[in-house]
């Protein structure tokens, strides 16, 4: 076990380098970014000294070894356009972005179960049809698209919803005031409305779909039969023995779910001003903001890297073939 | 009309099972005693000395004060000092600075601050580069400040500078005590002001909210809150303009004008910016081709300026009418003797056969390549494109390039100057003084001298303007020296670009050209 361990360890080692690597040099081949962080009317002495205060006088090997042995003290260097400590700014927009997922999550987890069971159950049905066109037109919808008709319904002609913007719930929590936690959950919670169901949509239809089949392939099993034989009600016959199975393949496509929304939400985040890391993320490559971006990656490349390491050593904990492989 | 909202809004959340939030979703409207602005990116740091875009430095306008600041009208006006003079060779600038003043800290301001302010720009221990003060301070040829006494602030330069008053006021002064007890990072998140509003919060990448200063004497602010929100998406600002949620909204895209004008409750006004649109020849050796060889001959360049409508560009491209730029000045500072370029692609094609450039059998004279960015500027792709047809029209085969700004084409533009033979770029001007706008080619080598220009028929006279002289003089030399422009013309002559600003109907606010967002002086209808 230990030598198994030893190995996913230092494959993980080595899968955070070149993480590392390849995103500094995929936001080093663009040339020198000195120019993006002085006026416009920045005179020649100005741009050298800006050039030589953010070390990109250096040769690029030099850069990365400077960056790689800060990273190992902890330290990812200092966001240029924030002026301040990258990684600092990274974990800033985090709450945000976390709060829009799980909403978007939830959110699509919630109503696709019904949708999906309700479908099944009334299979043929025009019910059935009108919850199968749904899920279609929720899959072809583009999210910047279905953000934009939200505002304009909701937010702009019936004035239901805050167009855009954030109220901060996780980042109280996260900091122990639970007061402003409490105080900002009803604000909170109508300005993540329209963002989460705009991510969450695509999911919420491909979820539908999903559960819908997988409950129609486990309705016909011979173990409702038996249950129904036995006399169970059209309920217990549903919630106990039907949806209980046809959870199975929804729960392995869930758990992907969610890393795919966290990733996916640039848009979304851009259209509702939503103060995240996504939109962060986007804005610091197209300002060349180095530091922000190599935070992110490896704060992401590391927290991915650790759950797969977890999940592995649980696999190899729980089947010793595994360790043999 | 509210009640009829909140009654659907009841319906439609009930539906949701978020029936008791429909008070907060209605609540998103500013009160009466808050302005809300909107605008495109998040501020980068909320240190003077390290702020380099025009966004943050509207902020910093209302928590700071300078020496001197640019009004309403455009004009240098005394702002914590009350005078100003200059020794007789205009190396030492004497600030008589204004009694009483304190930061909002509540520590008393004094001449020391001023001095403070401009050492701790320069003290090359704390890096602040590519800031604003940075660049004025190279181009005022700082040399020292002092502060003789607790009224008087004095700032020395190398030489006589025309413009060091209009530079000296884009410097925010700095409360020495406060900011000699912060650290850079710290001086970047949790400013100490000294001017009409204070800093109260900033969530990143949401908004920065200022407090009025109750009793702060120079200027009277109306708005006891400003909020300046992060709102990317320019749709998404119009929306929130036209729910009223937001008072201005700064870059309206064209296309959404009349939305915003019919939507009864705000109008869009625009605004010829100070940012001056123009072609550039580049003369650089490396464009040895024909269109390049070409475009060296002044005759060639002025024939090439009766090819462009840039009046037409202006209402098709850009939504707003405009007068051609007869210079790199803008109005109305600019030379009034010179009149633009009219549009007579005849004229052109005359010029260009007398230059010796007849058209060829295929009918094409000479090929060239216009380079330039995307999205940079407004509808800049389509205005390239424009300009291109132009120009093939004429017989001048153009090749439009669209370029990445960030990794391509600002490095081109500035660091190798090799963008060309024709680039399309913007540079900013000001309201305040022509000589401002003229230092863009203040030395043939100068990074805003991406042309590589070097004329000396324009470049000798430098000697004359930063020679102290009578005003009239000077603005004769500056006339003469516009002419020359006009007539070698490095620039292909377009347009000051136009800024649109929507603003809400509750709001008593008048856009300034120079991009400047002054809501000290706004009031509430």
């Amino acid at each position: 076990m230990l030598v198994y361990v030893l190995r996913r360890l230092s494959q993980s080692v080595a899968v955070l380098i070149g993480v590392t690597l390849i995103t500094f040099l995929a936001l080093h081949v663009g040339g020198d970014p000195t120019y993006l962080f002085v006026g416009e009317r920045a005179t020649p002495q100005d741009i050298e000294m800006a050039r030589q205060a953010l070390g990109f006088d250096k040769p690029l090997y030099v850069q990365y070894l400077n960056f790689a042995w800060k990273l190992v003290q902890g330290d990812m260097g200092q966001s240029l356009t924030y002026k301040s400590n990258a990684l600092g700014v990274v974990v800033e927009h985090l709450p945000a972005t976390i709060e829009l997922t799980m909403a978007a999550f939830a959110f699509a987890t919630i109503f696709a179960i019904p949708l999906g069971v309700f479908a099944a159950l009334k299979r043929g049905t025009g019910i059935d049809g009108a919850v199968m066109t749904f899920a279609m037109i929720g899959q072809s919808m583009p999210s910047f698209w279905l953000g934009i008709m939200m505002i304009i319904f909701f937010g702009l002609f019936l004035n239901w919803l805050p167009i855009s913007g954030h109220t901060p719930l996780l980042a109280p929590l996260l900091a122990g005031d639970l007061v402003t936690a409490i105080h900002n959950t009803p604000e909170a919670l109508v300005h993540l409305i329209m963002p989460a169901a705009t991510v969450g949509l695509f999911s919420l239809s491909r979820n539908a779909r999903l559960i819908r089949s997988s409950m129609l392939e486990v309705l016909g099993l011979d173990f409702v039969r038996t249950a129904r034989a036995k006399g169970q009600t059209e309920k217990g016959v549903v919630l106990n023995h039907a949806l209980r199975n046809a959870w199975l393949p929804v729960i392995t496509i869930l758990g992907l779910e969610f890393g795919f929304m966290l990733s996916g939400v640039v848009v979304v985040e851009t259209i509702f001003s939503w103060p995240g890391v996504g939109r962060l993320v986007f804005n610091a490559i197209g300002q060349r903001d180095i530091p922000v971006v190599q935070a992110a990656v490896v704060l992401f490349s590391f927290a991915f890297v650790a759950i797969n390491l977890c999940v592995d050593m649980l696999y190899a904990r729980l089947d010793p073939r595994v360790r043999l492989r | 009309m509210t009640e009829l909202n909140s009654l659907a809004c009841r319906i439609g959340l009930a539906a949701l099972g978020l029936l008791g939030l429909c008070e907060t979703s209605l609540a998103q409207r500013p009160d009466a005693r808050t302005a809300v602005v909107a605008y495109g990116s998040d501020a980068s740091t909320l240190d003077p000395q390290q702020i380099n875009s025009r966004d943050t430095q509207n902020i910093a306008d209302h928590v700071w004060m300078s020496l001197y600041e640019i009004d309403d009208d455009g004009k240098l006006v005394p702002y914590f000092a009350e005078s100003f003079s200059e020794s007789p060779d205009g190396k030492q600038l004497t600030f008589k600075i204004r009694a009483g003043m304190k930061c909002h800290d509540g520590s008393p301001m004094s001449a020391e601050d001023v001095a403070y302010t401009f050492k701790r720009a320069r003290d090359p221990a704390n890096k602040l580069v590519g800031s604003t003060p940075g660049f004025v301070l190279t181009s005022l040829g700082y040399k020292n400040a002092s502060a003789p006494d607790p009224t008087t602030a004095v700032i020395e330069i190398d030489q006589y500078n025309p413009i060091a008053l209009g530079l000296i006021s884009e410097v925010k002064i700095l409360c020495k005590a406060a900011y000699e007890r912060m650290t850079i990072d710290q001086a970047g998140q949790k400013p100490v002001g000294t001017g009409p509003y204070r800093f109260a919060e900033w969530i990143k990448s949401d908004r920065i909210v200022i407090e009025k200063v109750p009793d702060f004497p120079l200027r009277k602010a109306s708005f006891d809150r400003i909020v300046w929100r992060v709102v990317p998406e320019a749709s998404t600002r119009a929306a929130e303009l036209m729910a009223r949620n937001v008072d201005i909204i700064t870059n309206v895209a064209p296309d959404q004008i009349d939305t915003i004008n019919r939507s009864g409750g705000a109008k869009v006004q625009s605004v010829a910016g100070t940012r001056r649109m123009y072609v550039g020849f580049n003369f650089k050796p490396v464009f040895n081709t024909p269109g390049g060889l070409a475009v060296r001959k002044a005759e060639v360049r002025r024939a090439l300026q009766y090819a462009i409508d840039v009046p037409t560009i202006c209402e098709q491209l850009l939504r707003a009418p405009c007068k051609r730029a007869t210079g790199l000045v803008n109005p109305p500072n600019d030379n009034p003797d010179l009149k633009p370029y009219p549009y007579d692609p005849a004229m052109a094609e005359k010029l260009l056969d007398a230059a010796g450039y007849p058209r060829k059998a295929d009918g094409v004279r000479f090929d060239m390549k216009l380079q330039g960015p995307n999205g940079r500027y407004l509808n800049d792709k389509n205005v390239m494109l424009a300009i291109g047809q132009y120009l093939t029209d004429i017989g001048v085969k153009t090749d439009v390039e669209i370029l990445d700004w960030a990794s391509v084409y600002l490095p081109l533009t500035r660091a190798k100057k090799e963008a060309g033979p024709m680039f399309f770029l913007g540079t900013g001007g000001g309201t305040w003084s022509a000589l401002y706008d003229m230092a863009d080619l203040s030395a043939p080598d100068a990074i805003t001298n991406p042309m590589n220009w070097d004329d000396p028929k324009w470049f000798s006279r430098w000697a004359e303007l930063n020679r102290k002289q009578p005003e009239s003089e000077q603005r004769r030399v500056v006339n003469e020296m516009l002419k020359v422009f006009y007539d070698e013309s490095p620039w292909l002559l377009l347009y000051f670009q136009p800024d649109f600003y929507g603003v809400s109907d509750r709001l008593n606010w008048r856009a300034r050209r120079d991009e400047r967002i002054n809501l000290v002086s706004a009031t509430a209808k």
